[in-house]
């Protein structure tokens, strides 16, 4: 239908190539500082150590440490785990186009209003350069995997914990908008506060400095209460009435907690999955009043053996609190990757994981044992410019573990994912990407530009040929039209901004594509509402009705005037002409989903187009 | 191990905040009182007469989006019974097209602005709507009421009533817009603060070509209707029975009608409402229909046919139609899908109704107990041409 706007597909061809182009060259950056990490490191090892190099004093060498204690482990090894497939998620094509529009828009849509504008703003920046936004969070999830993985003691360790906590409320706040703790129907079985917010609270627990290793069970204690205190708060959100959890159904629709599974089971997912969460779907129904109890009561009872502390009633509420997460994981969260754009498992891993790791702490005591690193010479003070001494760096380097190598590769991920995208982001100008994928490329021409004679807004006859001289980017725009035509418009008006100085050799040129609302009135009104009765280089023309069918047919633009109540139909079309009036440049101007990011992207495809003209000799 | 003992409690005050905090959703506001008015604006569904036929407005297509959406304009024209479509191309109309009629063939329409579209296109047809030529924009949206554009008879002087509240005019002769008065200037009138004037909600002209104003007033038992007079507004609505005088009258419609200005007006709300038809020669002067109860159901559409008759389309498929002098008559249940009335071949209402992208005409059977289908037109909707 011409005069309408398309979409752009979340798995769009050019976006999704040019997505997966950035990770493969990406990785292989990454797998090449490895490499170079790796065999510096095999190198200053096996290189015979001179008598210089083993008199200085060896980073962590002859210290004495505890071991890393169990419920640290488990923290450190499941959140790393669990960050790594964080980053292969965030590696799905479509995560692209899609997180601002299908993970977090939709995610603030039920929370107020502040919560809304803050993070539809990140999705605005987010769709800016999305294809570097998309890769440089693949990198920076996998990187504090791994950096997790690798570094199981030391201030290395401990960074990699805060900076996990730190990456996780960044996630909690924009991708979560809050774990939706804003919004109505919060509840725990579906997610609250936010799976990301309790991968920032395990990442504090990892940073903690070593000291508290020996408080483990302080450490554990303070751990279990706090889960004790939350869950005992859900059961009772659970439980309050008026909610739509003690409803199976409300006039014949799913109640609140069936009406969240039904609309989790048409997800694209294993038939398996998808019958699991539709049979409770179906069970809820029929019995949801006691399936509330039987949360509300688990919840209540598990939240006060945590928050009681009593040793004995610990661990089998412990394996309570697993099965229910493990229930309400599959039944009510259907894990949470499968099918459309899950991004993470849900919260019920994490939060099973932070019990299990509370229960650690508290139930064994820290190893009593020290470890003995290996033996050397007592390490004499060394100030900062010894350290920086040849010598001295190689013998780091040289007692540094496989495990250091691998945290300063993650870390080196993580630098590198983050810095393309901080510096994409500090333009304000969004990337040609996005029209490139709506239309794709402009056809390169040479050829007269068709000639015209029509009249402008201020009523001055205007010809191709008074624009010689200037480099025009040449559309035409309905005055009545209600959908992309002020699209169009304010793309023209964002490429003038771009050109700043060079505008002035630019004239932006629209032809009234209307041959039945063609006055002067008309164009000056349309003007007007687009704001741009004031810019100095722009043209809107018009014509008699022959007039205008006659420049439309020279540039091969189609016009229909349709029936019952539609605007004319017509295609988008952008025209580069050259300072000797001569066509350069073709170009498909849908303006596609039209939200700000494809404006700007428009905007800077014209721009560039213009630039390049001016600049030839 | 002991736990501090003020830990639990920090705790439980962390939980109650965030509880506190969370899931409750925000209060709703009041909801207005039952309205005889129905939602939305449902009575840009109409009729009208003008010399050149029986034009009827109404909006077909989709249910769901909007843009979907299209109004329709559809003519029978004078002398014959076939109903036609000639909805003025070249401007997408979602957003509602409200029809005048300017005296003698001459009808003129505006489309009202919908989606990124801010000033409302005009157009106007001198040969039953086979032609269309434009006229000059409104720079505003034109307010979404079915008498939001008058055409004064003869002189071709046109009244717009804008979303903001403001009434613009042309000269005669001229197509420039300027503002004739405001919803403010209205309101700080003598009349209007004897009113207590909160909206607007029609223009038109008396017969003799002055404009008037329906306005929403606060004041019960006052019918707001003011006309222009000697520079300043003048209080012209009839003067309601002493028995609805304690309730709250709106003004529905404020149209002229042949040579009479024919108004509908709504007294009190929910169960108890009532409307009544009134007519006036000089828009001073005015004659009231007796109230007919509606029993709790809305408006969805009025409409008016010469003579001074008046039908409307409420909802639960109930219509009734008045004629100058009578009293209000039921009419058999309408058809599924019935937008509107207007006036038939024959004297009496027919029912246009929509199907999607089909109006069926339907009129009432001799015997005056069911209703026959005269007509079906399909409408090639554009779909998807406005998203």
């Amino acid at each position: 239908m011409p005069g309408m706007r398309s979409g752009l597909r979340l798995d769009d061809p050019t976006v999704a190539a040019a997505f997966r182009s950035a990770l493969v060259h990406q990785g292989l950056i990454a797998l090449l500082i490895f490499a170079s990490l790796g065999l510096v490191w095999m190198s200053v090892r096996v290189y015979p150590r001179r008598p210089s190099l083993e008199a200085g004093p060896v980073a962590g060498a002859a210290s004495a440490a505890l071991p890393e204690p169990a419920w640290r482990q488990v923290l450190r090894v499941g959140f790393g785990l669990l960050w790594l497939i964080d980053g292969i998620l965030q590696a799905q094509p479509q995560m692209v186009l899609g997180l601002p529009s299908q993970v977090i828009e939709p995610t603030a849509a039920s929370s107020p209003h502040w919560v809304q504008q803050l993070v539809n703003w990140a999705g605005t920046t987010w769709s800016y350069h999305p294809v570097q936004a998309a890769a440089a969070t693949v990198w920076i999830q996998v990187g504090i995997g791994i950096w997790l993985l690798a570094a199981s003691r030391g201030p290395l360790s401990r960074l990699a914990g805060l900076a996990g906590a730190g990456w996780g409320l960044v996630v909690w706040v924009f991708g979560e908008s809050f774990g939706g703790i804003f919004a109505p129907g919060l509840t725990w079985l579906f997610g609250a506060p936010g799976a990301v917010l309790i991968y920032a609270a395990a990442g504090l627990l990892i940073g903690l400095p070593e000291r508290f290793w020996r408080a483990s069970r302080l450490l554990g204690r303070l751990v279990l209460a706090g889960t004790g205190v939350f869950l005992a708060g859900m059961a009772v959100l659970q439980a309050w009435p008026g909610r739509g959890f003690w409803l199976g159904t409300t006039h014949g629709r799913p109640g609140t907690l069936a009406g969240m599974t039904q609309a989790m089971a048409p997800i694209p997912q294993p038939y398996a999955l998808s019958a699991a969460v539709t049979a409770f779907t179906g069970f809820d129904e029929a019995h949801g009043f006691a399936v509330n109890l039987v949360v509300v009561v688990a919840l209540a009872a598990i939240g006060a053996v945590f928050a009681a502390g009593r040793p004995r009633l610990i661990r089998p509420a412990l394996a309570g609190l697993t099965v229910l997460c493990l229930a309400d994981w599959a039944l009510v969260e259907d894990f949470g990757i499968f099918g459309g754009l899950g991004t993470d498992p849900n919260s019920m891993i994490p939060f099973a994981l932070i019990a299990v790791a509370g229960y650690l702490a508290l139930a064994r005591a820290p190893a009593p044992a020290l470890i003995a690193e290996p033996a050397g010479p007592e390490p004499s003070p060394a100030g900062w410019r010894d350290r920086l001494r040849i010598a001295s760096v190689a013998r780091s380097i040289a007692s540094a573990s496989i495990g250091s190598v691998a945290s300063a590769w993650a870390i080196g991920l993580i630098i590198f994912g983050a810095v393309p995208m901080a510096a994409a982001q500090a333009s304000p100008v969004a990337d040609t990407i996005l029209a490139r994928a709506i239309n794709g490329a402009s056809a390169l021409v040479n050829r007269p530009a068709p000639p015209f004679s029509l009249t402008d807004q201020h009523g001055r006859q205007v010809t191709m040929a008074s624009l010689r001289g200037k480099v025009v980017l040449l559309t035409f725009l309905d005055d009545t039209c209600s959908v992309d035509c002020p699209l169009i418009a304010q793309e023209f008006r964002l490429a003038g901004q771009l050109l700043g100085a060079d505008s002035r050799r630019v004239e932006l040129v629209a032809i009234n594509y209307n041959p039945l609302y063609n006055q002067v009135s008309y164009i000056r009104a349309f003007d007007r509402q687009e704001g741009l009765n004031g810019i100095p280089d722009w043209l809107y023309l018009t014509g008699s009705r022959a007039q205008l069918q006659q420049v439309c047919k020279r540039y091969g633009v189609t016009v229909q005037v349709l029936p019952a109540g539609s605007m004319i139909g017509h295609g988008d079309y952008a025209f580069v002409i050259d300072q000797a009036g001569h066509l350069r440049q073709e170009m498909g101007f849908d303006t596609g989903p039209g939200t700000q990011a494809t404006r700007s992207s428009f905007a800077a495809e014209l721009a560039s187009a213009a630039r390049q003209l001016l600049r030839q000799p | 191990m002991t736990r501090p003992a003020s830990l639990s409690g920090a705790l439980a005050t962390i939980a109650a905040a965030l509880i506190a905090g969370c899931g409750t959703a925000a209060p709703a506001a009041h909801a207005p009182a039952a309205q005889v008015r129905g939602s939305g604006a449902p009575l840009l569904a109409t009729s009208l007469v003008t010399p050149a036929g029986t034009w009827a407005v109404v909006v077909m297509g989709g249910t769901a989006a909007s843009h979907n959406n299209f109004w329709q304009l559809f003519i029978r024209p004078a002398g014959t019974s076939r109903w036609r479509l000639v909805t003025p191309p070249g401007v997408p109309d979602n957003g509602g097209l409200v029809v005048a009629g300017g005296g003698g063939q001459s009808v003129a329409t505006a489309l009202r602005p919908s989606q990124y579209l801010t000033f409302t296109p005009l157009t106007r047809t001198t040969d039953g709507g086979h032609n269309w030529s434009s006229l000059g924009p409104l720079d505003a949206a034109l307010a979404n009421t079915p008498d939001a554009l008058s055409a004064a008879p003869g002189s071709g002087r046109l009244l717009a009533l804008l979303t903001d509240g403001t009434i613009k005019a042309t000269a005669p002769g001229s197509a420039a817009w300027h503002t004739l008065v405001t919803r403010h200037m209205l309101a700080i009138t003598p009349t209007g603060r004897r009113c207590r004037l909160t909206g607007l909600a029609a223009v038109s002209f008396t017969p003799a070509g002055t404009p008037i104003v329906a306005a929403h007033c606060a004041s019960p038992g006052v019918a707001g209707i003011l006309a222009a007079s000697n520079g300043t507004w003048q209080a012209a609505g009839p003067a309601v029975p002493a028995a609805l005088a304690r309730l709250h009258i709106t003004v529905l419609r404020l149209t002229r009608t042949g040579n009479a200005t024919t108004a509908l007006l709504a007294a009190g709300t929910g169960p108890g409402a009532s409307i009544l038809a009134a007519w006036s020669a000089d828009g001073r002067h005015w004659a009231l229909s007796p109230p007919f109860r509606v029993h709790g159901a809305a408006l969805t559409s009025a409409s008016f046919g010469p003579g001074g008759a008046a039908a409307v389309v409420m909802t639960g498929h109930h219509g009734a139609v008045i004629t100058m002098g009578q009293a209000w008559k039921a009419l058999p249940d309408l058809p599924p899908g019935t937008a509107t009335l207007a006036p038939g071949p024959a004297g009496t209402f027919q029912a246009l109704a929509v199907h999607r992208a089909t109006l069926t005409i339907w009129q009432v059977s001799a015997a005056g107990t069911a209703w026959v289908k005269t007509q079906a037109i399909g409408v090639p909707i554009q779909y998807g041409s406005s998203g």
